[in-house]
């Protein structure tokens, strides 16, 4: 198979790897870069697990994506998110709300959610539910989750009135 | 209500943060130094067939493969996945009939998806293209996908053990006619005022856990054999893989990794015996084996569907006076858990209502479906699915309210529960209904919903189930636990209790910090390493709590009581005249004399000889609980359920409106895990009354092995749901806890078929319950 070598920026650190033409962006992230934050739940884009961001707030299915085509584009994962230890406001309501269980779907909820916000910052319950389809979750039933979104744009608001 | 410290409050769970960065490290995310990649070739072409040829001399040549594996080169026993056999005597599983007629490769495939060989590779690619190139040869064999078929006198045998192809049924030796029940239920039928009887379907449902199947395997330079898995029976896998390769367990180490979900799907072993027989084959090589999603689907085990039926009979006033009936069940094609489902379908029936006479026949027969064993509820759905709209019906009949019906003939505290001669400790059933009748506006709904005109049909549903809270009597109940506590007063609580996401290690913590007297953040949970913990039976039976959480309990007061003992000591007074209050150790009424937890903890590990005295400087050793924990009580749960549905009587269309369901699980320890477990049991339990089955084609082969085609209810398709939590502390459980795990699942089932039902006035007798079939339904009873 082709290889060609592409520079990704991941959470913020600019990294230069070999990369299959066939290699999607999940298996580059989990085994070049041994970022295994993002998860395999299907391989097919149906259950969302492997959800990232695209330029900061897009979230795409990695699964999906090849690794090729996202030559000099920036990638944001769930560990991305978090700094130096402190929880993104997304990720501290799915911890403030319960919205985790198993946590194998939480980094791709987590990512989504993000996406949700910076389109809709203060969505209906509807608009939710709506924006998470495509993320699937077996554990939850999807209460907490949606008001893990609910309780992350309250945080995210607290946050931009701060600032 | 005693004040408890941690005990019912919703602290944050100890695992969230490494979960929500995706941190956590599930077993797909190991690698390890000079690790290799198996890969399973398996038959996806046939549900049966003989393997007549099986050539790996091209695949062995691929450029990257460091070795192939065919079923001859295997060493190892046959096996079982199940783990019935470890929790029966040995004479009562012979009695059952429990078998090992598994094999890691196969030469006769009993379902799309078994196993035929391995291909060891430096990488996953490697092993993926010289898969492509083993050549079989197979020589197609009928295909069986019901039990009345494989049943056949002609038909092909899966093992010579199971003749006729009945895997299990109950048997004559135990019970007599081989069914179980008391009384007289012919004649109390032929007694009965009217009878109502059918023959259900109940359906293949799949667990689908987000996290696929995964393990890691190595057979160290030091002849011990090492697994990482994410099992939720750590210690049954221990011992499973010791027998199966002749290693004495002292040489077998299985390492829980973070579990990504389970709901039965990780229920004894999957891929285990795979992993570890190519780690053999390949000594001092890690060797990872990845399930894709397709395998995890074909290849690992789901619900048992098959035939149900069921006859009540009632007299006038409404009494059940006898409950006759037959679960036959479509195995698949290995024995895994068949003794087990088929026997306790049957239990929750019994356990439910106060039927004057009994007798359920519970068996399965093989088929060429991917196996069937343990999923959530563990045939509780399938019994509520049946015998709610049976009851619903009557209820109909006898014009009565199906609450009123249910409040006055469900079994409660003192009745037999599950297993006759175990009575129930507790029951707040009467609460749950009116509580959740409360909060669906029951009376008003049935009444202004009970003669609808128009397109669009609403329906209110009501449903109530019992469960269990671990598996005693029937089945070895046992977890031991070491409650260590280190010089600075912390402790590190050692169990294999497994936290399949639900929440249990946070609880055990929760549990551990109220006996000792600690604080929350004092504890450590040590658990999944199978070198360190000792025995547990594993997470099934919704047991972690009630039996792991005792265990603690006493490990923990066990230590408790050497703290106490020693500060007895130190302060010269009898252990009576103590308390404890942010870990110092008081003399009641004598406030300056007092002793530190830590200063004792402390004392007993660096404890010196005094030179000048000779005398040592306090009490030596370090403390440490322990329990071996055998429980002598079973606390069941019980819920009520109630759904509203609006169905449009033109395209069969199906709207979940709203669902409430009120639990009664004795004390919620952590009552955000437990809503939370109740909420993902209720998207399960819907999806099994209206959406969810694997679907075989003739050949037997599957139609919706992927999420876009096995239909789960997603975040849009969910109704308003409403969880009550029914808090009646139980007496026997720990803190009054009792389960809540599976339960979720199995109320909402009979309530959306009711729910169903009283909007149509129609029931549909086989599940799901899909648009198709509400359409058909219509259509055969002359519209509605």
């Amino acid at each position: 198979m082709k290889k060609c070598e592409i520079t990704l920026t991941v959470n913020g650190e600019q990294l230069t790897t070999m990369v299959a033409a066939n290699q999607t962006l999940l298996e580059v992230l989990r085994e070049n870069l041994g970022m295994t934050e993002t998860k395999y739940g299907c391989g097919t884009g149906e259950c969302g697990a492997c959800t990232v961001l695209l330029d900061g707030t897009k979230p795409i299915l990695s699964c999906l994506t090849l690794a090729a085509a996202m030559d000099g584009r920036h990638i944001t994962t769930a560990a991305g998110l978090a700094r130096d230890g402190q929880l993104h406001p997304v990720q501290q309501a799915f911890v403030d709300e319960s919205g985790i269980q198993c946590g194998f779907c939480t980094p791709g909820m987590v990512m989504k959610t993000v996406g949700i916000l910076a389109r809709t910052p203060n969505p209906s319950d509807e608009e939710i539910r709506h924006g998470l389809e495509g993320n699937i979750c077996r554990c939850t039933g999807y209460a907490k989750i949606v008001s893990s979104v609910k309780r992350a744009a309250e945080l995210m608001a607290d946050q931009s009135a701060a600032e | 209500m005693t004040a408890y410290s941690t005990i019912g409050k919703s602290i944050p769970k100890i695992d969230v943060k490494e979960k929500v960065t995706g941190r956590a490290l599930y077993a797909a995310d190991l690698k390890m130094p000079g690790m290799l990649y198996g890969k399973i070739v398996r038959c996806l072409d046939h549900a049966h067939a003989r393997v007549l040829k099986l050539d790996l001399s091209v695949a062995a040549k691929m450029p990257g493969v460091v070795k192939v594996l065919g079923p001859d080169d295997i060493k190892a026993h046959s096996y079982n996945t199940g783990v019935l056999d470890l929790m029966v005597p040995e004479p009562v599983g012979k009695m059952l009939g429990d078998i090992e007629d598994q094999t890691v490769f196969t030469k006769h495939v009993k379902h799309q998806g078994d196993a035929i060989c391995g291909i060891i590779a430096h990488s996953e690619e490697a092993a993926e293209r010289a898969a492509e190139k083993v050549i079989v040869e197979y020589e197609p064999l009928p295909v069986y996908l019901t039990a009345e078929e494989s049943m056949q006198p002609d038909a092909v045998q899966f093992t010579s053990l199971k003749p006729g192809n009945r895997a299990f049924q109950l048997p004559g030796e135990m019970f007599p006619n081989n069914a179980y029940g008391w009384g007289n239920v012919d004649e109390a039928m032929a007694a009965a005022d009217f009878v109502v009887e059918d023959t259900f379907y109940v359906p293949k449902q799949k667990q689908c856990q987000m996290e696929p199947h995964a393990y890691i395997a190595l057979f160290d330079d030091g002849g011990r054999l090492q697994c990482w898995t994410s099992t939720q029976m750590p210690k049954c896998v221990h011992i499973k893989l010791a027998r199966m390769f002749d290693l004495p367990m002292s040489r077998v180490t299985v390492t829980q990794t973070v579990i990504g979900g389970g709901f039965g799907a990780r229920l004894g072993m999957i891929g285990e015996p795979l992993a570890c027989a190519m780690a053999m084959a390949v000594p001092g090589r890690p060797v990872k084996v990845l399930y894709t999603r397709e395998e995890d689907w074909i290849a690992s085990e789901s619900r048992h569907p098959g035939k149900y039926w069921m006859k009540i009979g009632f007299s006038k006033d409404g009494a059940p006076v006898a409950v006759d009936a037959l679960f036959r069940s479509y195995k698949g094609g290995y024995y895994t858990q068949g003794s087990g489902v088929a026997f306790t379908t049957g239990s929750w029936l019994g356990g439910m209502y106060k039927w004057g006479s009994c007798r359920y026949h519970g068996e399965t027969y093989y088929t060429n479906h991917a196996p069937c064993g343990a999923y959530r509820g563990y045939g509780n759905p399938q019994t509520n699915f049946v015998m709610e709209q049976l009851v619903e019906r009557a209820c109909s009949k006898l014009g009565v309210d199906p609450v009123e019906w249910r409040k006055k003939w469900h079994k409660g505290v003192g009745d037999d529960g599950w297993c006759p001669g175990v009575t129930y400790p507790s029951c707040a059933l009467d609460e749950c209904l009116d509580r959740g009748a409360a909060a669906i506006g029951w009376t008003e709904k049935r009444a202004k919903y009970a003669n609808q005109t128009g397109v669009k049909r609403r329906g209110v549903g009501v449903s109530v189930m019992n469960h269990t809270s671990g598996a005693f009597p029937m089945l070895l109940e046992h977890t031991t636990c070491t409650a260590r506590l280190n010089e600075d007063a912390t402790a590190e609580i050692m169990l294999a209790c497994s936290d399949m996401g639900q929440g249990a290690h946070t609880a055990l913590q929760q549990i551990a910090a109220e006996a000792l007297g600690f604080r929350f953040e004092d504890i450590h949970i040590k658990a999944g390493d199978s070198d360190s913990n000792g025995f547990d039976i594993g997470a099934h039976a919704s047991r972690t709590i009630y039996v792991g959480g005792a265990a603690v309990k006493s490990a923990c007061e066990d230590a408790r009581k050497e703290l106490f003992a020693r500060a007895a000591q130190y302060l010269e007074c009898t252990v009576e005249q103590l308390t404890m209050r942010d870990k110092i150790i008081y003399l009641e009424g004598a406030s300056n004399r007092s002793i530190s937890a830590q200063e004792i903890c402390a004392r007993g590990v660096y404890n010196f000889v005094d030179a000048a005295s000779g005398q040592r400087t306090g009490i030596p050793g370090q403390i440490q609980g322990y329990s071996s924990f055998l429980p002598t009580s079973n606390s069941p749960p019980f819920a009520a359920c109630f759904a509203e549905v609006e169905i449009d009587t033109e395209t069969g269309e199906l709207t979940l409106i709203e669902l409430v369901n009120a639990h009664d699980v004795g004390k919620a320890i952590h009552p955000a895990s437990v809503e939370g477990n109740l909420e993902g049991g209720a998207q399960q339990g819907m999806g099994f009354a209206l959406t969810e089955e694997i679907y075989y084609d003739k050949n037997g082969l599957c139609l919706n092995n992927s999420f876009t085609d096995y239909k789960m209810l997603g975040p849009s398709d969910m109704p308003k749901l409403t969880t009550i939590l029914v808090e009646n502390p139980d007496p026997l459980g720990p803190f009054g806890a009792k389960s809540a795990g599976e339960a979720g699942i199995v109320a909402p089932i009979g309530a959306v078929a009711n729910a169903v039902f009283h909007a149509l006035g129609i029931q549909i007798i086989e599940a799901p319950i899909t648009a198709e079939k509400i359409l058909e339904a219509i259509k055969k009873n002359g519209g509605v």
